[in-house]
């Protein structure tokens, strides 16, 4: 009896250090070493995105615009749509910095929450830790630092989803819609630990 | 030779270029602040469609959209951008009210100095009317076509969000043509009128949500 209710808790314990998406998949040695993240990926693309922000029940609207400008670098910069800058961000490689943040916003949490959030969005190249598969769509696990993100390849090898997890619980879900000559045209970021949700549309002539 | 040819090409385009942005005389400055005065107390309505440039430095093109806006004496203002987004603000009294394609939101800038200047600035450069404030240094400027005047704010605050403020009038008729909102990283919004109506009658209607 006591063995039973030791294995019950300790499955138990494995179940739930899961996150719930992957949770009865079999993980196996990767496939492919690397994956390729394509929608910030052109150097002579200006990425501009309508974005909408949900935060704690408050709504404000504005303009994203992402620009890769170098082999390793990225900007990220939303203004509002009358034009004025909100936040500008430069990443480097592993180089963060903080270019200009409207003093209200200018609070720690919400600049780390927003620079990693940007951070994932951007980042091209990832190492495969290991690999699940869940009715034909690819999942590849890499590593980021204590925690994991998931990367869902599905038809055309089109990068669907990817979701940023602790070892028991989804953190973050950012989702790529109408996806077009790799372009996605439409982006959502949901946040499941705090109240905070983005929606981005691209910009159509 | 050539590089005498070079720095005399130089020397003669900086003066050519100087010459496009010369100051205005006092007398000038009198005239036309007269006539921008007159032009802005004649606008009871003003309907006008606009195309902003966001221009930022590290951009190949810079960000067009594309609006109109409605201007109804003596402060209310619905300004819309219809191209490549719906988005709706209209200015009222403390608040602005948004309409973010459906999504409609209220925003109190009671509270805020900054805001309310910001805000008074919008308005006031839509009626063509930010003479004789106190809060800015202002420079009156001929260029070619247009008068020009700079308004660069005293209050750090504000100098924090916007280095410059430019607006250009039409010299025949005083009526603002563009302004242009330069940011201290020199980043700046331009934003250009075209198909301006004048005392047209607007409902108010079109200023509620």
């Amino acid at each position: 009896m006591i063995r039973f209710l030791l294995s019950s808790v300790l499955l138990i314990f494995l179940v739930s250090c899961t996150p719930a998406l992957t949770r009865g998949l079999v993980e196996f040695p990767p496939t492919k070493a690397t994956i390729f993240n394509p929608y910030f990926s052109n150097d002579s693309q200006d990425y501009i995105y309508k974005a909408k922000i949900d935060v704690y029940g408050r709504y404000f609207g504005g303009i994203l615009v992402i620009k890769k400008t170098g082999d390793e670098t990225h900007r990220v910069v939303f203004t509002t749509e009358f034009g004025s800058k909100i936040f500008d961000f430069e990443y480097e490689g592993h180089t963060f910095t903080k270019n200009f943040v409207v003093p209200d916003l200018d609070k720690k949490i919400i600049v780390n929450t927003l620079k990693k959030d940007f951070k994932i969005l951007i980042q091209e190249q990832m190492f495969v830790v290991s690999q699940l598969e869940d009715s034909g769509v690819a999942i590849y696990k890499t590593a980021s630092k204590k925690r994991s993100n998931y990367y869902f390849f599905g038809l055309n090898n089109t990068l669907q989803k990817i979701i940023h997890a602790s070892s028991s619980k989804e953190k973050v879900v950012f989702l790529f819609q109408d996806v077009s000559k790799s372009v996605a045209n439409k982006i959502t970021i949901n946040h499941h630990n705090i109240k905070l949700d983005i929606v981005l549309d691209y910009f159509k002539k | 030779m050539r590089n005498i040819l070079v720095s005399l090409v130089f020397v003669f385009t900086s003066f050519f270029l100087l010459a496009q942005d010369v100051a205005m005389s006092a007398t000038e400055m009198v005239a036309f602040q007269k006539q921008v005065k007159t032009t802005s107390q004649a606008a009871k309505t003003i309907q006008s469609d606009f195309v902003q440039y966001k221009h930022l430095d590290f951009l190949d093109n810079d960000i067009e959209t594309f609006g109109s806006l409605q201007f109804k004496a003596p402060g209310l203002v619905r300004w819309e951008y219809t191209r490549p987004y719906q988005y709706t603000v209209i200015f009222k009294e403390d608040k602005l009210l948004v309409n973010d394609g459906g999504t409609k939101s209220d925003i109190d800038i009671g509270s805020s100095k900054m805001f309310k200047k910001l805000n008074e600035l919008i308005v006031n450069s839509v009626k063509g009317e930010l003479f004789n404030d106190d809060d800015f240094t202002v420079t009156y400027l001929k260029i070619q076509g247009a008068n020009k005047a700079i308004f660069i704010p005293k209050d750090k605050k504000i100098a924090g969000y916007i280095a410059s403020f430019e607006l250009l009038f039409d010299k025949k008729d005083g009526a603002v043509t563009e302004v242009k909102m330069i940011e201290p990283s020199l980043d700046y919004t331009r934003i250009v009128f075209s198909n301006r109506t004048l005392n047209k009658t607007i409902d108010d209607s079109i200023f509620t949500q």
